[in-house]
């Protein structure tokens, strides 16, 4: 089924329409309502006079009719009736004497129309008329008067029906217009009001619409000329904002887009060095491989000369002993059995530890080691990065370590943490290059925080202030000329955060400095799940140095 | 004391008899102003001793027995009641004033209230009147008529006359007048002239241009031109007159005599009006 909607065509909903619908419709109202009230007030003010204009003839025509309705003068009364009966709207005349008999009559109309005024005024004689008697005794006037008779009167109203229709046509069209001339009045102004109002709208809905640089043309210092303004002014503060914002937009591109520029440039630091780091493997696997085969020889060769050394020197001691004293290469025997035993013994020596040395680089450059939840002893850490360090020891730097006992596992990758151990104390050791400095490395567990912490200590040159605030950034160093890269702090400060950790530089210039590394302890549960970590070598006394 | 208690009893006593002894018994209709009037002039003038008994103040007065009782030598009677009352006996004679339509029969004299037509006559002289309108009830005023044209007949002024036989017909015969006459001559005749018709005689004056002579103030007022009224003190005094000559021992004159004195008064916006003779009146 349909539903059936009163539909309004567009215009009546519009202000306009609306507010001429109700000036127009209360200006009827009002001028209906006035011409009413005029009819109403002029057609009882009619239909008095009449009344009163009757009121009056009946009087004159008593006062006349008063001697000859004495004399009994019936000509007269007609003569009189009929003059009164003359007038228009006189339907009849009578007049009758005391005793009610009809002494004189005249009737114009038989027919009777609907509304008839009956006019009914006595006759009476003159008030204060003597009798001759008392008149001759002096007796002062009296006032009462004497009724002898009646005149009636029957007024036709039909001449007030007439100008009641007259006085509605005449109001009514009059009314009507007063209706329209108003009507049009009302349409002109409302049309220059609402010609105002629109101009308003469709500056609003414009602006609305975002065309911000729109203005409402409206001017005049009215209501909607001053809306109008504050419509403009509001568009041109908007206007404004939104340039501002779109410079704040193109600020934040280019800051996001000098970001990204930083962030690549990182990634390709990162690139660099794990490049760098990956040919470093290599190149140390591929030497370890070269060393390896002589080494191994030599060690072969040293264990033979071992043996075979073992099995001859008992003969050459009987040697000694039948023969007596004689030289080898020039040196006495019993001096030579003592180097030899001795030399045999560090070819063989020396050999396993070019192979440790060997094995050790090669796990720094080739590790994999990049898997982060793996049980790390921290001690085990520093030892290894020692023995990685120990070719590069230096005569003028002394190293004093200091291990903490019962330090609890961290979980973490073994090889980062030795990368950056070896980079904190190549670090110190260079700050006191060209002479003879201390570099104190020891490790504890405090127990409050629940950290594992490293300290590497040295007397050293220090760091400026200006250094200082550019210490992790990479590529940044004060020793480009010696070699740095001023990638170390930068990877390991990477390599500590990711471990969950810190790494702080405290210096003081020309004192020292000290680098701290900071690592949470593995809660036991998670540490006792992780597997050990592989390739770990353990703590050779042989590089322990002094 | 015993001697005033005496005193007074024998005042007591006398004093009826000394009450009694009056000579003239004026007899009056009812309290009215016209009438206390004339009877303070006739006081004034009569010698003998009066006593007044006022008829409305009776419901029925036994005048027989007073006079037989009490002896007047004088009957004075005034108003019509009174008149018509005193000449029921016929032991004491009777005078009369201020009756204006009682007839005085037998030997009763008085003062009437008519002014001798001759007064009037003249005004209409002074006023150059030839024709004079009357209306009268021969009934009431046939005798005083017939003296007035007379009168009129010896100072050559014409008196139209015009008989009315009851009120009602005034304003008929005044309409007969109509232009056959110079002035109307307005009778205290009560049929002729009745409350109903007295405008007539001053509208008809008003449309014919003619003056209207009358007999009492109050029609000036009306749109009378000229009024002739007696004095009624004066008549009380003129009967006191006559009275003292019956005391005297003559009988009463038959028949009644005009009053002395007449005032003339006019209305002077109607004089101008009508052009009358300024010498009218005053
Ligand atoms: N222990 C230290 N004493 C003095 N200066 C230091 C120390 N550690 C680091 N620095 C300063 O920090 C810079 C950056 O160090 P790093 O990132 O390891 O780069 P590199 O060692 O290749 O120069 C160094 O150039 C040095 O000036
Ligand atoms: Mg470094």
């Amino acid at each position: 089924m349909r539903r059936r909607k009163l539909r309004l065509p567009p215009y009546a909903k519009s202000f306009r329409f609306r507010l001429y619908l109700i000036f127009t419709v209360t200006i009827a109202l009002l001028t209906a309502a006035f011409v009413t009230f005029y009819v109403l007030t002029e057609l009882n003010a009619f239909r008095s006079n009449m009344e009163r204009e009757g009121k009056l003839l009946a009087t004159v025509l008593a006062q006349n009719a008063r001697l000859p309705l004495f004399a009994e003068n019936r000509e007269a009364l007609d003569i009189l009736a009929d003059g009164t009966a003359r007038y228009p709207s006189v339907l009849s005349v009578s007049i009758v004497d005391r005793e009610g008999r009809l002494l004189a009559q005249q009737v114009k109309s038989q027919t009777v129309p609907g509304d008839v005024i009956d006019m009914r005024v006595p006759v009476s004689s003159p008030s204060g008329v003597l009798s001759p008697e008392s008149a001759l005794l002096g007796q002062p006037q009296g006032n009462e008067q004497r009724v002898i008779g009646e005149v009636r009167l029957k007024l036709d109203t039909s001449a007030a029906r007439e100008r009641l229709v007259a006085l509605v046509a005449a109001s009514l069209a009059i009314g009507i217009l007063f209706w329209i001339l108003v009507s049009l009045l009302c349409y002109q102004i409302l049309k220059r009001v609402t010609n105002s109002f629109n101009l308003l709208l469709g500056g609003i809905e414009k602006i609305g619409n975002g065309t911000l640089s729109a203005r409402v043309g409206l001017d005049g210092d009215d209501e909607l000329g001053r809306a109008a303004n504050a419509i403009n002014a509001m568009a041109a503060s908007l206007e404004l904002r939104e340039l501002e914002n779109q410079a704040l937009q193109d600020e934040l591109l280019r800051a996001m887009r000098l970001e990204v520029q930083e962030e690549k440039k990182q990634v390709m630091a990162r690139l660099i060095q794990t490049n760098k780091m990956t040919s470093l493997g290599l190149l140390l696997s591929s030497m370890a491989h070269e060393i390896n085969n002589p080494n191994a020889s030599i060690r072969f060769s040293g264990h033979m000369i071992g043996k075979m050394l073992a099995d001859a020197l008992p003969l050459l001691d009987g040697v000694w002993q039948e023969e007596g004293e004689f030289y080898l290469g020039g040196v006495p025997y019993q001096k030579a059995r003592l180097v030899l035993t001795e030399n045999a013994g560090k070819i063989v020596e020396n050999s396993e530890r070019i192979a440790q040395v060997v094995q050790g680089l090669r796990d720094y450059g080739v590790g994999g080691g990049g898997q982060l939840r793996q049980r790390l002893e921290i001690n085990g850490a520093v030892s290894a990065a020692l023995s990685v360090l120990a070719c590069q020891m230096k005569r003028d730097v002394q190293l004093h370590t200091s291990l903490g006992t019962s330090i609890p596992a961290v979980a973490g990758s073994q090889q980062q943490i030795e990368q950056v151990l070896i980079n904190l104390i190549l670090n110190a050791m260079q700050s006191c290059a060209g002479r003879s400095g201390e570099v104190h490395l020891s490790t504890r567990h405090d127990v409050a925080k629940g950290e594992v912490v490293v300290e590497v200590r040295d007397n050293g040159v220090g760091i400026t202030p200006e250094t200082k605030e550019r210490l992790f950034e990479p590529f940044f160093s004060t020793k480009l000329e010696l070699g740095g890269s001023g990638l170390g702090l930068y990877i390991s400060q990477f390599i500590v955060s990711e471990h969950g950790g810190r790494l702080q530089l405290d210096s003081t210039l020309g004192k020292g400095t000290v680098a701290t590394v900071v690592l949470p302890v593995a809660p036991a549960s998670v540490v006792g799940m992780l597997p050990a970590q592989l390739g770990q070598h353990a703590a050779d006394p042989l590089h322990e140095v002094g | 004391m015993s001697l005033l208690k005496l005193l007074l009893l024998v005042l007591f006593t006398l004093t009826p008899t000394l009450a009694l002894a009056y000579d003239v018994l004026l007899l009056q209709s009812m309290h009215d102003k016209g009438y206390d009037e004339a009877v303070r002039g006739f006081k004034r003038d009569c010698r003998g001793s009066v006593r007044r008994i006022v008829l409305a103040d009776y419901a029925e007065l036994d005048l027989t027995r007073i006079t037989r009782e009490e002896h007047p030598k004088l009957i004075v009677a005034v108003g019509d009641r009174a008149l018509e009352l005193a000449q029921k006996q016929h032991a004491t004679p009777v005078l009369y004033m201020m009756a204006l339509n009682a007839k005085p029969r037998g030997a009763v004299g008085g003062v009437s209230m008519l002014l001798d037509p001759g007064r009037y006559l003249s005004v209409f002289g002074e006023m150059g009147a030839e024709r004079v309108g009357v209306l009268y009830d021969p009934a009431r005023s046939g005798g005083y008529v017939k003296r007035a044209v007379a009168a009129a007949a010896r100072c050559g002024v014409k008196l139209v006359l015009r008989e009315v036989h009851a009120p009602k017909e005034t304003p008929a015969m005044l309409a007969s007048l109509k232009g056959k006459v110079n002035a109307l001559w307005m009778l205290p005749d009560t049929t002729a002239v009745s409350p109903g018709s007295t405008e007539a005689y001053f509208l008809f004056s008003q449309a014919e241009r003619v003056p209207v002579v009358t007999f009492a103030d109050v029609y000036l007022s009306m749109g009378g031109a000229v009024a002739l009224t007696i004095d009624r003190y004066d008549i009380g005094r003129q009967v006191a007159e006559l009275a003292q000559r019956v005391l005297d021992g003559n009988p009463p004159e038959e028949g009644g005599e005009p009053p002395r004195r007449a005032i003339t008064r006019s209305n002077d916006s109607v004089v101008r009006q009508l052009k009358l003779n300024g010498a009218v009146g005053h």
